[in-house]
């Protein structure tokens, strides 16, 4: 199955946020708990962490993009095989648990 | 990326806007230092001046305790001794602390002097409720327009924060720099290059044709926000973004009055001898009688309570519906209120 990581509704008054660094590069497996990628609000840092185990895909996102908040940043799989869709599609969101530091 | 380069602009947080317009003044005068709370190795309570410290040094931004009164008055007689001190003082309503240097001393001194000296002052502090309570949420921006030889600015954006900042840096004057807490968490593009925006200078941030509204700040987007809603409804709002309070561009809100014929002005802080009650005066004195309305703040202190402070405070419904019943009385009033009724 296939999951998009969508910016999460992590800081209150924020509709917008810039990438700031990806912990992995497409292929690399998560487990629960690991950290996937930073983002950056006007005064705080967002750590989103798997709350799912899954593949990392696609990075739709590079560090110093904008996104707002639930647009697509990356596409997981639950296996490295699986056909990725076209365009950021409408997948199941991926369950992650996020840190404001 | 996030850099435009077609238009030679690159997206920032509100922060970052006001870190580079200091940066680049800092690096042009080496007379600007920053004082204030929390300004140094922590880099700005809002982060405006993350990096500065590490460039320019301890000597350049310093910290200074909770002494607002203090920190001002270093600030101004630094100024007088020809330095360009960008003091910070966190939350505007401990701007009054720091009244008797600001107001007796640095926005008198020229005056007092027969322009032998000057204060080249820069106070920046933030107005705005944001969940903070009685004493760390008003705007009294008003209350400083009053003053002869005050300078008051307040942006919406950040690439205004930027050029008035810029400008800010290098006035003859004490000028105060208002940012309202909510419009950090909102980026925007901000030229790459190197350009200032004049002290006096407002901006027209939609076109229309039925009536002006003209405010400053955050209250902006709320006019935008109130002027898309009008839309939906048949009204054609004109929305001007005020910038500089003093000087105030009343030829630009006079010449849109002239227009649209009726004015709404629209402030977060108290109506009462506030923004708006002095727009609409300069305006009808500019170009005769004007049909206006003023919406600002309930008469009463903002709240920790949000739904208390949600009530003070003016949204867009409450402007919306000040437009309407300014326009049922307007000699537009039968050609425009079927639009909405």
């Amino acid at each position: 199955m296939i999951y998009s990581l969508t910016v999460p509704a992590a800081v209150p008054g924020v509709e917008e946020i810039r990438v700031l660094e990806w912990h992995g590069e497409p292929g690399k497996v998560f487990a629960v708990g690991d950290l996937i990628v930073e983002l950056e609000t006007h005064k705080a840092v967002v750590e989103a962490r798997a709350g799912q185990p899954g593949v990392l895909r696609a990075i739709k996102a590079d560090p110093g993009e904008w996104r707002e908040i639930g647009l697509v940043l990356a596409l997981f799989s639950d296996s490295a095989d699986e056909t990725l869709p076209e365009g950021d599609g409408s997948a199941t969101e991926l369950v992650i648990e996020f840190d404001v530091i | 990326m996030s850099d435009n380069r077609a238009n030679g602009t690159k997206k920032m947080f509100f922060r970052e806007a006001i870190a580079k317009a200091v940066r680049e003044e800092m690096t042009h005068n080496s007379r600007i230092i920053i004082l204030g709370q929390d300004v140094g190795a922590f880099g700005g309570s809002y982060r405006e001046f993350d990096g500065l410290f590490a460039e320019f040094g301890a000597a350049r931004v310093r910290d200074t305790p909770v002494a607002e009164n203090a920190s001002i008055g270093i600030g101004a007689g630094a100024a007088a001794l020809g330095y360009r001190p960008l003091v910070s003082i966190t939350y505007m309503d401990f701007l009054m602390l720091g009244f008797d240097p600001l107001i007796n001393y640095a926005a008198k001194l020229r005056y007092k002097t027969a322009g032998k000296l000057t204060a080249p002052l820069v106070v920046k502090t933030t107005a705005g409720a944001l969940a903070q309570g009685v004493a760390h949420s008003q705007c009294i921006e008003a209350w400083l327009m009053s003053v002869p030889g005050l300078k008051v600015v307040a942006p919406s954006t950040p690439a205004d924060a930027y050029g008035l900042m810029k400008t800010a840096l290098r006035a003859d004057g004490p000028v105060v720099y208002v940012d309202h807490k909510r419009l950090f968490p909102i980026p925007g593009e901000v030229p790459i290059a190197e350009s200032l925006i004049p002290l006096g200078q407002a901006i027209v941030r939609r076109s229309g044709s039925d009536v002006t509204l003209a405010s400053h700040g955050y209250m902006v987007r709320i006019a935008l926000e109130a002027a898309e809603r009008l839309d939906g409804e048949g009204l054609s709002c004109e929305v001007i973004d005020l910038r500089s309070l003093a000087p105030l561009d009343v030829v630009t809100v006079a010449k849109s009055v002239a227009k649209t014929g009726a004015l709404v002005t629209l402030e977060e802080g108290q109506p009462t001898c506030g923004v708006g009650v002095e727009v609409a005066a300069r305006v009808s004195e500019a170009s005769g009688p004007v049909l206006s309305a003023r919406v600002g703040a309930l008469p009463a202190p903002v709240s920790s309570n949000p739904v208390f402070e949600a009530a003070c405070v003016p949204d867009a419904t409450r402007l919306v519906d000040a437009v309407k019943k300014l326009l049922a009385r307007s000699p537009r009033a039968k050609e425009l209120s079927p639009r909405w009724s």
